[in-house]
C-alpha cells in the first residue's frame, strides 16, 4: 500500500471500524445469546463470542411463554398513534410559528422548546394525576396521548427549521395566484417538506418505540405492556434473569426500528440537513 | 389594463420609516420603473401594491378600487420574483397552470392558454420538465409565463433580471419590453440598475431612503435631475461633482470659478444663479459632456492632467486631474490621449448642472 493509502487507512477506516465494532457489539451479543441453549450460555469454559450448538428454545420461550406478539402490537399501536398525533400538531404549529408571524409567535416557539427541556422523571407526577382523571390509567391511549408531550416540541422545532429553508416567495406567489393559506400548506409546503416530515416521523416513531419511563408508570396489566417494559418486567423475576428470551425479545424488538431507518435513510439525512433541492 | 394610484402611502417597520409619503399615479398600460439603491423602499412599495405587506399610512387604488384591505389573491395582479419562485415539485406546465386551476378555468382552456403563452416565450418544449432541469434564463421565462398566462390587470416585477448573467440580462430586457408593447398591460418594475430603468421605463421613479426623489421620463430625469442624488444615480459613468465653486460676476456675465476651472454660466441659467452671487455652489458635469478637443483660451476650456486611460471600445474613459481634483471624462475612441500628458478639455457648458451645497437641490 502507498503511504497515502496507509494515511487514509489510519485516519479514516481504522477509527470507523473501531466505532462500528463498538456500536454493533451489543447487537451481536443479543444475536449469539438468542440462539444459544441455556447450558451453553452458562458454561464459562466455552468461547462466549461463538455459538457452538444452535438452539431455537429461547425464541420459542419468548413467543409461547410471554405475550411478546401482543407487546409488539401494543408498541406499534402506541408508536403510530402518537407519531400521527404529534406530526399533525407539529406541522400546523411549525408552519404557524414560522410563517404566519402572529404577535408572540417567537415566544410561542421558545415556549414549546421549553416543554421539551422538562425531564420526564418530574413530568410524570402531574401527568399521572391527569391520566387518572381522564380514566386512562392502564390504557394504551394514555401513552398515545402522553408521548406527544415530548414528541411535539421535538418535531415542531425540526419542522420549523425545515420550513425556514423553503423560499417565502413560493407562498407569496401562490397567494397572488389566488391560493388560500390552507391550500398553500397542502399543495406547496407539505410536498416540499416531505423529507423533513419523514425524518420528524421517524424520530417520533423511534422515540415512542423505545420509551420506557411513562410506559412503566402508566401501564400495569401484562397484556397492555409495550416491548421495552414487558421484557424487563416479565423476563426478570426478582434477581433471576432469563437471559436467553430477554435477548431474543431485545433482538426482535429492535428489528422494526432498524427496518424503518434503513428504508427511509436517504430522506432522513435530507431532512436533518434541510436540503431542499430546487 | 388598470390604473394604479398610490396616495400618501407610507410603511413603518417598527420605528423605521421604510416608505414615506409616496404619491403616484401609474396610468393604463404604462411601464413604470422604481429605481434606487438597496434599502430605498422600492421593493417595500411594490409589496404593498401586491398586498404582501400591510400599508401603514395612505391608500392604494387598483382600477379605482381601494385595495388597502384586499388580500393579494383578490387584487388580480401577478408578480415575477428575483429568484423565480417556481414550485420545484411541479412541471413547467403545472407551474403555469397553477393560477388558472385555482380560478376554476376549464381544463381545455388552461391547456390552450398555457401552450399559447409557452409558445410566445419559446418554452413550449420544456412544458414537461421540472424547474431544476432548466437554466436560469429558461426559469425566468417560466416565471414570466406563469404571470402572463393569467392575464392580470397589473404586472409587478421585483428585480426579475438580476440573477441572470450580463448578456442574458440585456436580451431579456429587450424581450420584456417587446412583450409589454404587445400586451399593453400596466407594469411596475423594481430595479437597482439605472440602465435597466432608463432603457425599459416609460417613466421612472427614483427613490432614496423611502422618499420619492423624482418622477419622470428617463431622458427628462437624465437631462434635468431634480437634485444631486438623482444626478449622481442616473447616468453611467456617474456625474462628476465639483464642490466649493464660487459664483462671480464679470461685466454682465456670471461665471462659476474654482481652482483650475472657470466656466461662464449659460444665459438661461443666469437668473437662478444670480441669487448665489458671491456664494458657493456644487457644479455637476457628466463625463460625456467633457471632450478632448479644447481650444486654447476659449472660456469653456480647461487644462487637465491625464492619470488613467480606460478604453471600453465605443468610448475612452479618462481619469484626469484638474485644479487638484479628479474628474472622469468620456471621450471619442479615436482620441490619441495618453497617460501623464496634459491636455485641454472642453466642457459643454449648456449641460452643466448646479446644486445648492446645503439642500443639494438643483438650482434652476
Amino acid at each position: 500500500m502507498t503511504q497515502k493509502g496507509w494515511g487514509k487507512f489510519f485516519r479514516f477506516y481504522l477509527p470507523l471500524v473501531l466505532f462500528l465494532v463498538f456500536l454493533l457489539f451489543p447487537f451481536y451479543w443479543m444475536f449469539v445469546t438468542t440462539f444459544k441453549s441455556d447450558p451453553e450460555l452458562y458454561n464459562l469454559k466455552l468461547n462466549p463470542f461463538l455459538i457452538h450448538t444452535w438452539s431455537l428454545l429461547n425464541v420459542k420461550h419468548l413467543f409461547t411463554q410471554t405475550p411478546f406478539l401482543r407487546w409488539l402490537y401494543n408498541t406499534f399501536f402506541v408508536a403510530i398513534t402518537s407519531t400521527v398525533i404529534s406530526l399533525s400538531a407539529s406541522l400546523l404549529a411549525a408552519y404557524g410559528i414560522q410563517r404566519i408571524r402572529f404577535r408572540g409567535s417567537n415566544l410561542m416557539g421558545i415556549g414549546i422548546f421549553f416543554c421539551y427541556l422538562v425531564p420526564p422523571t418530574i413530568l410524570f407526577i402531574p401527568l399521572a394525576t391527569m391520566v387518572f382523571k381522564l380514566h386512562l390509567w392502564d390504557s394504551l391511549w394514555a401513552l398515545s396521548l402522553i408521548y406527544p408531550t415530548f414528541l411535539i416540541p421535538f418535531c415542531t422545532w425540526l419542522l420549523m427549521g425545515y420550513f425556514n429553508s423553503i423560499p417565502k416567495e413560493l407562498e407569496e406567489c401562490a397567494m397572488m395566484d389566488g391560493a388560500s393559506r390552507l391550500w398553500i400548506f397542502w399543495r406547496v409546503i407539505i410536498p416540499l417538506s416531505l423529507p423533513g416530515i419523514l425524518s420528524a416521523g421517524i424520530f417520533a416513531f423511534t422515540l415512542s418505540w423505545n420509551e420506557y419511563l411513562y410506559a412503566l408508570t402508566f401501564i400495569s396489566t401484562s397484556l397492555r405492556k409495550t416491548v421495552s417494559v414487558g421484557l424487563v418486567t416479565e423476563l426478570v423475576r426478582g434477581d433471576v434473569y432469563h437471559w436467553g428470551p430477554l435477548m431474543a425479545g431485545a433482538l426482535f424488538g429492535s428489528v422494526p426500528v432498524a427496518l424503518v431507518y434503513s428504508f427511509f435513510v436517504e430522506y432522513y439525512v435530507a431532512g436533518i440537513t434541510g436540503a431542499l433541492k430546487e | 389594463m388598470a390604473e394604479v394610484a398610490l396616495k400618501h402611502v407610507g410603511k413603518k417597520f417598527g420605528e423605521v420609516l421604510a416608505v414615506d409619503d409616496f404619491t403616484l399615479t401609474i396610468h393604463h398600460g404604462e411601464f413604470m420603473v422604481f429605481v434606487g439603491p438597496s434599502g430605498c423602499g422600492k421593493t417595500t412599495t411594490l409589496r404593498m401594491i401586491a398586498g404582501l405587506e400591510d400599508i401603514t399610512f395612505g391608500e392604494i387604488f387598483i382600477d379605482g378600487r381601494k385595495v388597502n384591505l384586499v388580500p393579494p389573491k383578490d387584487r388580480d395582479i401577478a408578480m415575477v420574483f428575483q429568484n423565480y419562485a417556481l414550485y420545484p415539485h411541479m412541471t413547467v406546465y403545472q407551474n403555469m397552470a397553477f393560477g388558472l386551476k385555482l380560478k376554476k378555468v376549464p381544463r381545455d382552456e388552461i391547456s390552450q392558454r398555457v401552450r399559447q403563452t409557452a409558445e410566445l416565450l419559446g418554452i413550449l418544449e420544456y412544458l414537461k420538465r421540472k424547474p431544476r432541469e432548466l437554466s436560469g434564463g429558461q426559469r425566468q421565462r417560466v416565471a414570466l409565463g406563469r404571470a402572463i398566462v393569467r392575464t392580470p390587470k397589473v404586472y409587478l416585477f421585483d428585480e426579475p433580471l438580476s440573477n441572470l448573467d450580463a448578456k442574458l440580462r440585456v436580451q431579456m430586457r429587450l424581450e420584456l419590453k417587446k412583450l409589454h408593447e404587445k400586451m399593453d398591460t400596466t407594469s411596475i418594475y423594481v430595479t437597482h440598475d439605472q440602465i435597466e430603468a432608463m432603457t425599459m421605463g416609460d417613466r421612472i421613479v427614483v427613490m432614496r431612503d423611502g422618499k420619492v426623489q423624482q418622477v419622470g421620463h428617463p431622458l427628462e430625469i437624465y437631462m434635468h435631475p431634480k437634485n444631486r442624488f438623482v444626478a449622481g444615480f442616473i447616468g453611467s459613468p456617474t456625474m462628476n461633482f465639483v464642490e466649493h465653486v464660487r459664483v462671480e460676476k464679470e461685466g454682465e456675465r456670471l461665471f462659476v470659478v474654482t481652482e483650475g476651472l472657470r466656466f461662464p454660466v449659460p444665459r438661461e441659467r443666469s437668473q437662478a444663479l444670480s441669487a448665489y452671487l458671491g456664494r458657493e455652489v456644487v457644479l455637476g458635469v457628466r463625463p460625456e459632456d467633457l471632450s478632448e478637443n479644447g481650444v486654447p483660451d476659449a472660456q469653456e476650456t480647461f487644462k487637465a492632467y491625464v492619470e488613467v486611460v480606460q478604453p471600453v471600445g465605443n468610448q475612452i474613459y479618462i481619469d484626469v486631474k484638474a485644479g487638484g481634483r479628479n474628474l472622469l471624462a468620456s471621450i471619442s475612441p479615436q482620441s490619441q490621449v495618453k497617460t501623464k500628458e496634459e491636455i485641454l478639455l472642453r466642457a459643454r457648458i449648456e449641460n452643466l448642472h448646479f446644486f445648492d451645497p446645503v439642500s443639494e437641490e438643483t438650482i434652476a
